[in-house]
């Protein structure tokens, strides 16, 4: 028991620290900017120290956030707005966001080059949940498409569709207030 | 494939993040160079995605927060530490030297809310902490949070910050111009800390309410994983000082500041 714990701190200084500011940003867009991000990384830090007793990590970035994300989704859970059913995924969120219609697939180039960060902070900020983690991953934490499937369970192709809907609709958001 | 809108648009996006296999990324070059259209559309998919990482940018977390998570798994007290008591690693000095700036900002920190599942005194707790400090201010080439000479810019910035008022001492004459100033935590508690410059050197001396844990403890000079720390109390306040200077230096500035503070003349309160 003691060789596991002192195994898994070892495991543990190598892996997480290094992936702090990553897990801070993915919490903080996933909670959508709470205050509580703090937290949830902390949580998962947690968590990761103590599945590190049993478990050695292949990749380290992909595991952690899985972990962070989960965190997150606990977090969630108990902090719904009201009148939201929740049952436990982000892609439960969607089935309910009234967001979810096809995006136009054809932004206009004009409203890319805007200068307008916080309407674009905004527009992420409200894109579904799963939307919103697949771009956050890829974008912010540069995960790959293989990292994101295995770190939010979902298959690739399914990553792949989320990441282009959110990239339309962020499109399309900004394109529609100009 | 099928060539559906839906199908353009995921692969438009696999190859904006390079996803695409050699031979589809081939292709996919080639169906740009021959469609207007198309090279139109990865250009503004290219610049959204370059909006977002400009305006969403990845953030630094919180140096609390990285320091309670390093506190999770020390590297410096290891559980069998309280089997064997003060049992050091036989290091060569330059090893230790090196190694220890990595241990600190890994993991020496002990963080709030964890420090009770530390198996060690509290007074080495907090100056673990410190030193955990000094070095990661240290690396990151941040060694204070305001930076000013001027003791009349770093008194209200701390004031602002902390519940201990600054005793801020000029040592200029001394040798020891002030850097600047920053906010260390110590057991949850906002405290002030002091950067003074000697040559290329620094000493961080932290000031602490004298009934913080381990605020009477120490005295005189010890050293943690490479660095001197000094530990003093007066009739107000505990101070802790964390220096990358030699042990004779850093005891010449001890007395240099305990002298100054005693000084009726320097700033009160």
């Amino acid at each position: 028991m003691r060789d596991g714990a002192s195994l898994a701190q070892r495991r543990f200084r190598d892996i997480v620290p290094p992936l702090i500011d990553d897990a801070y940003t993915l919490a903080k867009w996933l909670c959508r900017n709470c205050a509580d991000a703090e937290d949830i990384v902390q949580e998962a830090a947690i968590r990761a120290l103590k599945a590190l007793e049993t478990t050695a990590v292949d990749r380290p970035k992909p595991w952690f956030l899985a972990i962070v994300r989960n965190a997150a989704m606990t977090w969630i859970g108990r902090n719904r707005p009201q009148g939201l059913a929740y049952v436990g995924d982000m892609a439960d969120l969607d089935a309910i966001d009234p967001r979810l219609d096809e995006a136009a697939p054809d932004p206009e180039a004009a409203l890319i080059a805007l200068e307008d960060g916080e309407r674009l902070r905004q527009a992420i900020a409200a894109l579904p949940g799963s939307q919103r983690e697949a771009l956050i991953m890829r974008d912010l934490n540069g995960l790959s498409y293989r990292d994101i499937a295995e770190a939010t369970g979902a298959p690739i192709g399914t990553v792949m569709s989320r990441l282009a809907r959110a990239r339309a609709a962020l499109a399309k958001t900004l394109k529609a207030e100009p | 494939m099928s060539t559906e809108p839906e199908d353009r648009g995921l692969r438009l996006n696999a190859a904006l993040d390079g996803e695409l296999e050699p031979m589809s990324a081939l292709k996919f070059e080639r169906d740009v160079a021959a469609d207007p259209a198309l090279a139109a559309e990865f250009q503004r998919l290219r610049s959204l995605r370059d909006a977002v990482r400009r305006h969403a940018p990845r953030e630094a977390a919180p140096k609390g927060l990285a320091d309670r998570i390093a506190g999770l798994a020390p590297a410096a007290s290891p559980p069998v530490a309280a089997v064997v008591p003060f049992r050091r690693p036989a290091w060569s000095a330059t090893r230790a030297l090196a190694l220890a700036a990595s241990f600190a900002v890994l993991g020496l920190a002990v963080g709030a809310g964890v420090t009770s599942l530390r198996m060690q005194s509290p007074s080495h707790g907090v100056a673990r902490s410190l030193v955990s400090d000094f070095a990661r201010a240290e690396i990151a080439g941040q060694p204070y949070d305001v930076a000013s000479s001027d003791r009349h810019t770093v008194k209200p910035w701390l004031a602002g910050r902390t519940t201990v008022s600054a005793s801020i001492v000029d040592l200029a004459a001394q040798g020891f111009p002030l850097a600047g100033g920053r906010v260390a935590i110590v057991d949850r508690i906002p405290a002030p800390t002091l950067v003074y410059r000697h040559n290329e050197h620094m000493v961080a001396v932290t000031e602490l309410p004298l009934d913080a844990r381990g605020a009477h403890e120490g005295g005189g000079i010890e050293t943690i994983d490479g660095y001197h720390v000094a530990r003093w109390f007066d009739a107000d306040l505990a101070y802790v000082a964390v220096s990358d200077m030699d042990e004779k230096t850093l005891a010449d500035f001890v007395a240099a500041f305990r002298q100054a503070r005693q000084l009726p003349a320097v700033e009160k309160r």
